[in-house]
This record gives structure tokens, C-alpha cells and sequence, in this order.
């Protein structure tokens, strides 16, 4: 599902984001991405997204090298790629159906699809109440829950989080991180850049480790870190 | 890909009427430059119409002596036929100057009544490849046997038309230092409109939403700002031609400036071209605006 070979990524003066780092993602895995800040989870993240180009290596998504990808093909690769973030990027003039139903007006959703897809996915995300409601009317971990539906409200391939649980309690975030191993059972692959290492230890999945730039670490079923 | 009108019309609306102010600026400054466009070639529709109609596009009359044998009537046709500047002449014989004489001073019987036909003098009315000539022309034929005289009313059209010409130039310059302004105006509304809505093309972005997706909507505000104005400037072309066909229009054939007076349909059509015009003009500008400030 991902393949990274080789991949290198330094922004303009500085050290290196990423250093020849390579891995493999299944379909329907569920994988931690660890590291202190600057280790390159982000950036990651960004490549994937085709926010960024590498340097040098090569990126595969879905069956697809992303780098060759054609300008204008983009848009269909991050259609295929949920994404969820620490500061959540709800938009503040919508209620939380509204933001969800955005996700699908802006790819040409036809209107009747919509209206089926986000009660559904409102529901599962357990925000079935407060579809009207305003986002600054929501806490912390349910505005993170209106986020997670809009990333999956599309039914992507991959599901990515960078730092999902960043401005949540222990508690929320235990919430939240149960909310992606659901969607993960509906046979999306997950993908979570964390430094959240409670949630990691407990969830005991696969870990893939960075620091520096540079995979240090890759372990089924793994702890965050040790000693760190 | 689907991009409903619906979603278009509801995102420009919605967009236009957040940034009124700058929107009303912009299409104010669209819709004064491209008045003056309009005026400018209102103007010049009006001269060329001028020049074309004093006698269906005749330059030069010479009157000959009524008294003229037909060797000097022949000869004055020869001498005007050898000269390159002359296109084309037609003779008037005395009858049909008489007929036109009455037609002229309709209003004034008293100047044809004292005149019999046998004292109206024949005429040559000549075209000339250039109206410009119409001078040299004229001084070659004055003082020909036979000839009485040389009227080239081509005088006063000539400075109608060096006055029209200043004034084009300058209503010109000044549209074009507006245009400028009003596609720079057009640009920074739609930037603005682009600022505003910063959240929502990241969101869009991040979901897959194509580029034309998250280019249109800025581009038809842009395009409906031109559009606008140019519109405004259509209305003000428009009334400008009534008021000018109303108060001139009627002041009578001796009138130069009622010449001036062009069909009501030219007016249309360059009233729709000015929209046009602002149409496509909004349209570029917000799409300079997206390229600069619209990285998708």
C-alpha cells in the first residue's frame, strides 16, 4: 500500500529531514510512527501527501509511484489519503455535518450521496448528536472526531494522522486512538505520527521509529521506545 | 469532473458580497475606464460617419460658370479625371442642382424662389482616394476658364477630425491608465476573497478538491466584476448616445455635428463590446490573482 525506497528529503539549509529511509506498509495495517520532533515524521507525512517532493528515492502509494505523478493527478492521489492533524483545520463558519459534507462537495459528490455518507459517518465517529453544532461549541476530542470523519468520510485507502492527540488529554486520546483501530478494522490502513508513547504502549501495533531523519526502528506489535 | 453551477454561483455570491467594498471600487474603476473606451470609439464612429456623409463621401464640388461652354465643362472634367487624387467625379447639370438647391433650403424658400433654373450653376462633385487632398485639389481647379468655384467643406470635417483625434488620444491614454488600475483592483479583491477563504482551500486541498475546483469560483467573481462594470459602461454609452441624438440630432441637416449622431444599433454593438471587454479583462486579472496567490 506505501513503499518508500531510498528516500532522502532536506529543506533548503538545513540538516536532513529524512535520510534514505525506506519501509513497506501493508494494506489494513495499523502503524505508529515515533520519534522526538524533527525526526522526520512530519515530513513523512508531507511526502505522502505530495505536499513535497523528495530529494532522491522513490515513493509508492497504492500501487502508484507518486513522484512521476502528473500535476493535475494530485488531487485524485490525496482523494485516496484521509488526513487528520493536531490542530484538527475544522472550518470555524460550519457546523460539524457542514464541515464533513465539505470533504465531499469540493470532489463533485453528487448531493444524494452526501446526505447518505455523513449521518453514517457522524455516527461512527460517535458525533451523531451534534451534527448541527458549531465547532467551538465542541471539545477538544470531538472537535478531533469531526476531523477524523471528514478524513474518512470519503472511504480512503490510508488513513494518515500526524499527531492526532498533540492538544488532547490521556483520556480523549485513548478515545480517539480507539476510533482509528475501528476504522483500521474496516480494512483502512492506518498510518499515526505520534510522540504520544502511552498510546503507543498500549496499543502494542507495529512502530516504525525515526530519529534524526533516518528509520532506526521497525517492530510488529512494539512499545515506543527504549528507554526514550 | 462535477462542478455544479450551483456550488459556482453560491461560492462566487457568497464571496462578492463579503468583500463589497472593494467589489463596488472595483467595478466602479472597471466601469469608468471602459466608458471611456466607448466614448472614445463612439467618437470615432461619429467622425468617420461624418466624413462619409457630406454627399455620400464627395470631398470636393466645383461649380462652373452657369454661363460655362461645354468645351470648359470638358475641359475641367479632363483636368480633374488626369489628377491621381481624384476617384471618381459626377456631373450635376443645372436641373439636378436646382433639385438639390430646394432640397438644402427647404425651410427657406425665398433663396431658391429667386433663383431660375438656367442660373444655377453645373457642378462636379468629386471623390478623392484621401479627404486630406481635398485643398490641393481644389486650388488646382480654381480660376479654370469656366470654373466659378471650389468648395471643400473637407475644412471643417479636417479639424472635426484633428480635434476628434486629440480627443481620442486622450480619453485613450486615460482608459488605459484606468484599465490598469481596474486589473489591479479586480486582482486584489479576488486576492482578498482568496485570503478569506484560506481554510477552506487548505481543507479543499487536503481532500482532493482538483485546481479548476478551487480556481473557478475565484475566476467568475473576477469575471463577474468586469462583467459589471462593463455593463455600466454599456448603460453609460447608451444614455450618452440618447442624450446626444436628442439635443443635436434634431438641430437640421447644416448641422456638422449632427453627423455625428451614429445609428442607435453601432452604439449597441459597442456598448457590447465594452462588456465583453470587462468580461474577459475580470476574468485575466483573477486569474493573475490565483497564479500569484493561489498555489494549487
Amino acid at each position: 500500500m506505501i513503499l518508500f525506497e531510498n528516500v532522502s528529503k532536506t529543506y533548503k539549509g538545513n540538516i536532513p529531514a529524512l535520510r534514505d529511509a525506506s519501509f513497506e506498509i501493508d494494506k489494513g495495517e495499523f502503524v505508529f510512527l515515533v520519534g522526538p520532533s524533527g525526526s522526520g515524521k512530519t515530513t513523512l507525512i508531507r511526502l505522502l501527501l505530495r505536499e513535497e517532493l523528495p530529494d532522491s528515492g522513490r515513493i509508492w502509494v497504492a500501487g502508484k509511484d507518486i513522484i512521476r505523478l502528473g500535476h493535475w493527478k494530485v488531487p485524485y492521489l490525496r482523494r485516496n489519503l484521509g488526513c487528520v492533524f493536531q490542530d484538527f483545520r475544522l472550518l470555524p463558519s460550519k457546523t460539524v455535518a457542514e464541515n464533513v459534507a465539505f470533504a465531499l462537495e469540493v470532489i463533485g459528490r453528487p448531493a444524494h450521496v452526501i446526505r447518505l455518507q455523513v449521518p453514517q459517518v457522524l455516527d461512527l465517529v460517535g458525533l451523531g448528536a451534534k451534527a448541527s453544532a458549531y465547532p467551538h461549541e465542541l471539545s477538544g476530542g470531538e472537535q478531533q472526531r469531526v476531523a477524523v470523519a471528514r478524513a474518512f468520510v470519503n472511504r480512503p485507502l490510508i488513513l494518515l494522522a500526524d499527531e492526532p492527540t498533540g492538544n488532547l488529554d490521556p483520556k480523549t486520546s485513548l478515545g480517539i486512538m480507539r476510533l482509528l483501530d475501528r476504522i483500521n478494522r474496516t480494512g483502512t490502513t492506518v498510518v499515526i505520527a505520534t510522540h504520544d508513547s502511552g498510546i503507543v504502549d498500549r496499543m502494542r501495533r507495529r512502530v516504525i521509529e525515526l530519529r534524526d531523519g533516518e528509520v532506526i526502528r521497525d517492530q510488529e506489535r512494539g512499545v515506543y521506545g527504549y528507554g526514550t | 469532473m462535477a462542478l455544479s453551477t450551483r456550488y459556482v454561483s453560491k461560492e462566487t455570491l457568497a464571496s462578492l458580497r463579503r468583500n463589497r467594498l472593494m467589489t463596488v471600487a472595483a467595478i466602479l474603476t472597471v466601469a469608468v475606464s471602459l466608458s471611456l473606451v466607448g466614448v472614445a470609439l463612439l467618437l470615432q464612429q461619429g467622425v468617420s460617419n461624418a466624413t462619409v456623409r457630406w454627399s455620400n463621401g464627395v470631398n470636393v464640388a466645383v461649380f462652373l460658370q452657369a454661363s460655362a461652354t461645354p468645351a470648359e465643362t470638358l475641359a475641367a472634367h479632363q483636368q480633374l479625371m488626369s489628377m491621381p487624387e481624384v476617384k471618381r467625379c459626377y456631373y450635376m447639370d443645372k436641373k439636378e442642382s436646382y433639385q438639390q438647391m430646394r432640397q438644402l433650403y427647404a425651410n427657406q424658400p425665398d433663396v431658391y424662389q429667386s433663383v431660375t433654373i438656367n442660373e444655377v450653376p453645373p457642378a462636379y462633385r468629386c471623390v478623392l482616394t484621401n479627404a486630406n487632398d481635398a485643398v490641393m485639389v481644389g486650388q488646382a481647379l480654381q480660376g479654370e476658364p469656366g470654373v466659378r468655384n471650389v468648395v471643400y467643406p473637407g475644412q471643417e470635417i479636417t479639424t472635426m477630425r484633428k480635434v476628434s483625434f486629440v480627443v481620442q488620444v486622450i480619453f485613450m491614454s486615460l482608459a488605459a491608465v484606468l484599465f490598469l488600475s481596474a486589473l489591479v483592483l479586480v486582482a486584489n479583491t479576488i486576492r482578498l476573497a482568496i485570503f478569506a477563504r484560506r481554510r477552506e482551500v487548505a481543507v479543499m486541498k487536503l481532500v482532493g478538491a482538483t485546481n479548476w475546483f478551487i480556481r473557478v469560483p475565484f475566476m467568475m467573481e473576477g469575471l463577474v466584476q468586469g462583467l459589471a462594470g462593463g455593463l455600466v459602461a454599456l448603460g453609460a454609452i447608451v444614455l450618452l448616445h440618447w442624450g446626444f441624438e436628442s439635443t443635436i440630432g434634431h438641430a437640421g441637416a447644416q448641422n456638422i455635428f449632427q453627423a455625428l449622431v451614429i445609428p442607435t444599433s453601432s452604439t449597441i454593438l459597442i456598448g457590447v463590446l465594452v462588456a465583453v471587454i470587462g468580461a474577459v479583462m475580470g476574468a485575466l486579472s483573477s486569474l493573475l490573482a490565483i497564479r500569484r496567490f493561489l498555489a494549487v
